[in-house]
């Protein structure tokens, strides 16, 4: 109960969309409810029916009623299954659009625009297989839990009013499978669901890491070590499962015990109870054939309880999401065109991390300008990048543009900044769409003019399906240069004044990246850029060259200036051009 | 709706009889737990002392028990069988992820492998436990309980016999129409998955073009939008179930209106009309619970196929063609006129290679991307196979492809991303080789130029690196790479693809100085863009879109003024 209450304690996941959709719940509630009362209702009027009909009364006046009522539940007890599963679906699904755009929602606020080089995206496929495990939730535990607890009491309120013992009984023994036992399971099953958890955990990265690493192991010819390997947790995930299976039939044995004793004491009973006159003794049957389907929804409930520790796991996580929100900054817009961009003694730690990633950097850029940053990875270039666009905050200093911080400017920040990285994403659309995302009202014409200026014209127009081809999951459908010069075009129709690349071409081979470059500082001539880059080539498209070290910068001055004056600069440079 | 491949596993027949007797003994005992209740509530209903409900009820008891004990006995006869089948599938699977090595692999995705032997195999266990039971109990319980109806009273068997084919034929027929929706909404669910998955991927981007807060709503209205479109098919799935459940239940309700009627008119006694009405729900309750889990069970034939295609792709045989090998100066390797096409592919990869190396050289391999150098490179390690036989050959000896034993055993394969285990530096460095004494790792630490940044760490060699642990850079993966060569003596060959590709050019300058000294007395193929490492090779092949147009030593390619002075030429940048 305690685990319960911390698991819900800060919950902004579950509980609240049971209060925002609570009319429809209500809704499926009653509608479970109902299907298993039909059901049981059914037996009990044909127990009932076929007792008065073989008094063989004299007119079929006096079986009229259960006659009717016969049809009535068997039509009913369907007709209420299926409009309870349409309902349900509709609620979890209501629900489940709910969750994806609070999802989002949490990770935009996190995301950067500056992205690490090797992002997986496992994480966010963990998240979104969370969402789904809520979904569960509600259909395999909540639902059937519920819908049966109110039948549990119905049935002890129902046999209590006609006789407070037996329904004492009733509450005792219907309370051992519908409380204690899914209480058990998921105690049990916490414990367990622990270990297991751990095991497969071990069994996924080892397996993950024998997969990528698949070609050493090949060429290592160390094909019995590969297998041993994974020998003992596939062992132990097997000893797992058995204690599962094992653990789950005998429970539904027990459950049908108690069924049993159920059964035998409502049976006992009604032999003294209305066994006084020729009319009473038509409800024996009636309450014996009842008993199986009133109880057959609480068979699964330990079962439903017992998949709750992977929800609960779920529901922590995606929970711990909305943790350590960002505080708001006021914003405004800004007041004259861009005139000067200025870096005052820019500090930067991160959270987790021990050392200052960024110390002390200081330079001011103008209109026009183009630097070049390189520096080897980890220096802390991309930190660098994501403090002067805005998305980290600083620990010490600031980031000016015409003397209004830059924290105060995200809202018109894509007004301001233009940026291209390493994976530049495609979204799984057409062409034009992607492109368009540049600047949304751009017209067809102002797209494809942006495609053409980037030399993708005849390519694009060369597909059967031109401009309205689709990219491909991820921009697939393209190569890493054709990746890059479509985000340019964004880039072009966005015509922010500021332009940030951080290191673009690094998946290019040279002749793709020149022309890239070529392309890139021949379109944007009349930008301010700063380029992160991680070698040479193209480096004279830039006024200015940093080189970074440690979050410092050591060398600068113009390209010209260093080839001169710098033999460590000369020597990288004529190494890059293969003149060693 | 039955999955014959079930019956086709080793050893299932024998499972099948011994269950089939099992199912059997509890139909009987279901027969006789409903017999014993209804002669209990027939003797209360004749207002007897309860004393004669004593004996009745003991049977029911003992019945009821033997019905539920029943159950756990069949799972447990076919557990060890469900559990040995399971277990050898993800061992084979296992091995045969060895075999198909990593191309194979890569094309289908590491994590969907990954997946399919961890939770893909629980299905499949979850799915044969469940299946096999199910079946049997469908074919076997409601006849037998028919049969006792039909001793009892002919017309309601018949009812019930008649009113089973209409529900299996509604069944086919709104399960057919159900699932050919379902399969679309599928689709859309793993569009609508992927859309969200794609939007999250693209947060960044989104971002950098100010778009990220307003796709909120396009998040919202894609889902709901594909709620909708699920409800309307969802009708038409659930409208199978409720046709079965329509049909049964209605069923128990007419056979209970029946018998009032003939009980009425004294054509039949109270205890087979309440024993036939208490049989009614427990004939439908087989094809009712295969129907309920009919789409739980899903998963795991799915699942099942998934297994059975890896299991069944082929993979290269004649491993071992080639015998014992140790390269050295007077080896040669001989590639003649050879093709590669990857499989769905229209056009060859590779077009009509002819290489001819002999002993100890240092080979270039250079091109724009997308030439092939990539391909040629996993030729020459075995990881892909050539389209003819016998164009390749060793010593004189030829070979069907290049994944021969005894040739892996002769290199090792620096990708541009070296893949670095779960595990302790030493480890690593030391993969290749079994039992390298810690001087020995240490030594080639150092040769690899790592010993610097192995001070630096808390537990040296020691320290756990790879996926999880502590994050190694690009140039130190390479470096760790590295020392595996200078590790291994015994490996004569080494392929580069492209190692420094993607470092920066101070990190690959001092990279350089180390890699140099294992270049000599190795074979080396080294595939690269980057200009100045064709400076140290003396032999260069000249790729272009999968051809080999040149091939020569340096040198003298630059006198000729042909693919390999233009590749240059384009490459280059000018001087400052
Ligand atoms: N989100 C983060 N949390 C903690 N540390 C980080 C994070 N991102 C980067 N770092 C660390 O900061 C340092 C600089 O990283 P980065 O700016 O990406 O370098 P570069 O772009 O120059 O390669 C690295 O040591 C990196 O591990
Ligand atoms: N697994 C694959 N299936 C089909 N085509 C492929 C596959 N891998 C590479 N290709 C194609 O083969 C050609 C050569 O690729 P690759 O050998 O990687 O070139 P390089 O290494 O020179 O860049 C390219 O056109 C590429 O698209
Ligand atoms: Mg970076
Ligand atoms: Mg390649």
């Amino acid at each position: 109960m305690k685990n319960l209450k911390k698991t819900f304690e800060n919950d902004t996941w579950v509980m609240p969309y049971l209060r925002k959709y609570k009319g429809l719940l209500v809704l499926v509630l009653f509608l479970g409810f109902m299907t298993f009362f039909s059901g049981g209702a059914l037996m009990f009027n044909s127990g009932y029916l076929i007792s008065e009909a073989a008094r063989q009364p004299a007119s079929i006046i006096y079986i009229y009623v259960p006659v009717v009522l016969a049809r009535a539940f068997g039509i009913a007890r369907p007709v209420f299954r299926y409009v309870e599963r349409l309902t349900s679906h509709n609620w979890v699904l209501r629900i489940v659009s709910d969750f994806r755009k609070k999802l989002y929602q949490t990770v935009e606020q996190k995301a950067s625009a500056i992205q690490r080089s090797h992002q997986t995206g496992d994480i966010l496929s963990i998240l979104a297989d969370d969402i789904d495990h809520i979904e569960n939730l509600y259909l395999r535990t909540v639902f059937p839990m519920v819908i049966g607890w109110l039948l549990y009491i119905f049935m002890v309120i129902g046999v209590g009013s006609l006789n407070w013992g037996v329904g004492l009984l009733m509450l005792l023994l219907l309370g051992i499978i519908t409380i204690v036992m899914p209480l058990a399971s998921v105690a049990t099953n916490g414990v367990r669901e622990f270990k297991q958890h751990q095991i497969q955990h071990t069994f996924y990265t080892n397996l993950t890491d024998e997969v990528l690493g698949l070609g050493d192991w090949l060429i290592s010819g160390r094909y019995n070590d590969f297998i041993n390997l994974q020998k003992k947790p596939i062992k132990s995930i097997a000893a797992l499962r058995k204690r599962d299976h094992y653990f789950q039939w005998w429970r539904s044995f027990l459950v049908q015990i108690v069924i049993l004793l159920t059964t035998l004491v409502l049976l006992v009973w009604s032999a003294n109870q209305f066994t006084s006159s020729k009319s009473l003794a038509n409800w024996v049957a009636a309450f014996a054939l009842a008993i199986f389907p009133a109880v057959s929804p609480f068979v699964n409930m330990s079962q439903g309880a017992s998949e709750w520790p992977v929800y609960k796991r779920s529901i922590e996580r995606v929970n711990a999401l909305d943790d350590g929100g960002v505080q708001p900054v006021e914003q405004t817009s800004l007041a004259e065109p861009f005139n000067q961009l200025s870096i005052n003694n820019l500090t930067f730690k991160y959270a987790d991390g021990n050392r200052n990633v960024v110390k002390n950097i200081s330079m001011t850029i103008h209109p026009g300008e183009k630097v070049a940053l390189l520096g080897p990875s980890g220096t802390g270039k991309s930190t660098f990048l994501k403090l002067v666009v805005g998305d980290l905050t600083p620990s010490d200093g600031q980031v000016l543009i015409n003397q209004q911080n830059i924290l105060s400017l995200q809202d018109v920040r894509s007004s301001l900044f233009g940026i291209l990285d390493q994976q530049p994403y495609l979204f799984d659309t057409t062409v034009m769409n992607n492109v368009r995302l540049g600047n949304v009202n751009a017209s067809d014409q102002q797209v494809k003019d942006a495609i053409a200026a980037v030399g993708l014209k005849d390519l694009i127009e060369s597909l059967p399906d031109k401009y309205d081809t689709q990219v491909q999951e991820a921009g697939k459908r393209f190569s890493g240069g054709e990746r890059q010069r479509l985000s340019l075009a964004r880039i072009l129709l966005q015509d922010a004044p500021i332009i940030i690349l951080d290191e673009p071409t690094v998946s290019l081979d040279p002749i793709t990246e020149k022309k890239l470059l070529d392309k890139v500082f021949e379109l944007l001539h009349d930008k301010t850029i700063i380029w992160v880059t991680h070698h040479l080539a193209g480096i004279a498209h830039v006024d200015q060259v940093r080189f970074m070290e440690n979050g410092q910068f050591d060398m600068q001055g113009t390209p010209q200036e260093l080839y001169k004056t710098q033999p460590r600069f000369r020597q990288l440079y004529d190494l890059d051009r293969g003149r060693v | 709706m039955i999955d014959k491949r079930l019956f086709d596993l080793p050893g299932m027949k024998k499972y099948v009889v011994i269950l089939g007797i099992l199912v059997f003994i509890q139909a009987i005992a279901i027969i006789a737990q409903a017999r014993a209740l209804s002669i209990a509530i027939v003797n209360l209903w004749n207002l007897q002392s309860i004393n004669t409900i004593i004996g009745p009820i003991i049977v029911f008891t003992v019945a009821f028990l033997a019905r539920h004990l029943l159950t756990v006995a069949e799972n447990h006869v076919l557990f060890p069988f469900v559990e040995k089948t399971s277990g050898d599938m993800r061992e084979d699977l296992m091995a045969k992820i060895f075999r198909l090595g990593p191309a194979e692999i890569d094309k289908r995705g590491t994590g969907n492998i990954v997946t399919m032997a961890l939770e893909g195999i629980d299905q499949v266990q979850t799915y044969l436990m469940l299946v096999v039971i199910k079946i049997l109990d469908m074919s076997i319980t409601p006849w037998l309980i028919l049969l006792y109806v039909l001793f009892l009273r002919w017309e309601q068997a018949i009812f019930l016999f008649a009113i089973f084919p209409v529900i299996i034929l509604f069944m086919i027929i709104l399960g057919l129409a159900a699932q050919s929706k379902a399969d679309r909404q599928y689709e859309g669910y793993q569009w609508l998955s992927n859309h969200f998955v794609d939007t999250l991927r693209g947060l960044p981007t989104l971002k950098q073009l100010g778009l990220s807060k307003r796709y909120a709503d396009n998040v919202y209205e894609v889902s709901e939008s594909y709620r909708k479109e699920t409800m309307s098919t969802l009708r038409i799935a659930l409208t199978s179930t409720f046709a079965l459940d329509f049909f049964t239940t209605l069923s128990i309700a007419v056979v209970a209106v029946f018998l009032g009627f003939d009980l009425m008119d004294g054509k039949v006694m109270l205890l087979p009309a309440l024993t036939i009405l208490v049989l009614a729900p427990e004939y439908f309750l087989p094809i009712r619970n295969f129907a309920n889990d009919y789409h739980a069970t899903l998963n795991g034939k799915n699942a099942m196929s998934a297994v059975m295609d890896v299991l069944h792709e082929p993979e290269m045989s004649q491993r071992e063609v080639l015998p014992d090998l140790k390269w050295n100066d007077d080896s040669t390797l001989k590639l003649n006129q050879v093709s590669l096409t990857y499989p769905g592919s229209k056009e060859p990869t590779l077009k009509d290679i002819s290489i001819d190396v002999k002993g100890m050289h240092k080979i270039g391999i250079i091109g724009a991307s997308g030439s092939g150098k990539s391909t040629l490179i996993n030729l020459i390690g075995g990881f892909l196979s050539p389209d003819g036989q016998n164009q390749i050959s060793i010593n004189g000896q030829p070979l069907p492809h290049l994944n021969q034993a005894n040739w892996q055993k002769n290199f090792l394969y620096i990708p541009q991303n070296p893949y670095l285990f779960h595990a302790t530096l030493a480890a690593n460095i030391s993969f290749y080789v079994a039992g390298a004494s810690e001087a020995a790792i240490t030594s080639a630490a150092d040769k690899a130029g790592l010993s610097d940044w192995i001070k630096t760490l808390p537990n040296g060699l020691n320290t756990m690196i790879g996926e999880g642990a502590r994050t190694v850079s690009g140039g130190q993966a390479q470096r760790i790479a590295l020392a595996r060569a200078f590790l291994d003596p015994n490996r004569k060959v080494l392929l580069f693809d492209e190692p420094t590709a993607h470092l920066d050019i101070e990190t690959e300058a001092g990279l350089k100085q180390d890699i140099l000294p294992v270049f000599n007395n190795h074979l080396v193929f080294f595939a690269t863009h980057r200009l100045h490492w064709i400076g140290e090779m003396d032999y260069v092949l000249v790729m272009d879109h999968g051809r080999l147009v040149e091939q020569g030593i340096p040198d003298q390619l630059a006198q000729r003024n042909g693919d390999y002075v233009k590749l240059r030429s384009e490459m280059e940048a000018a001087d400052l």
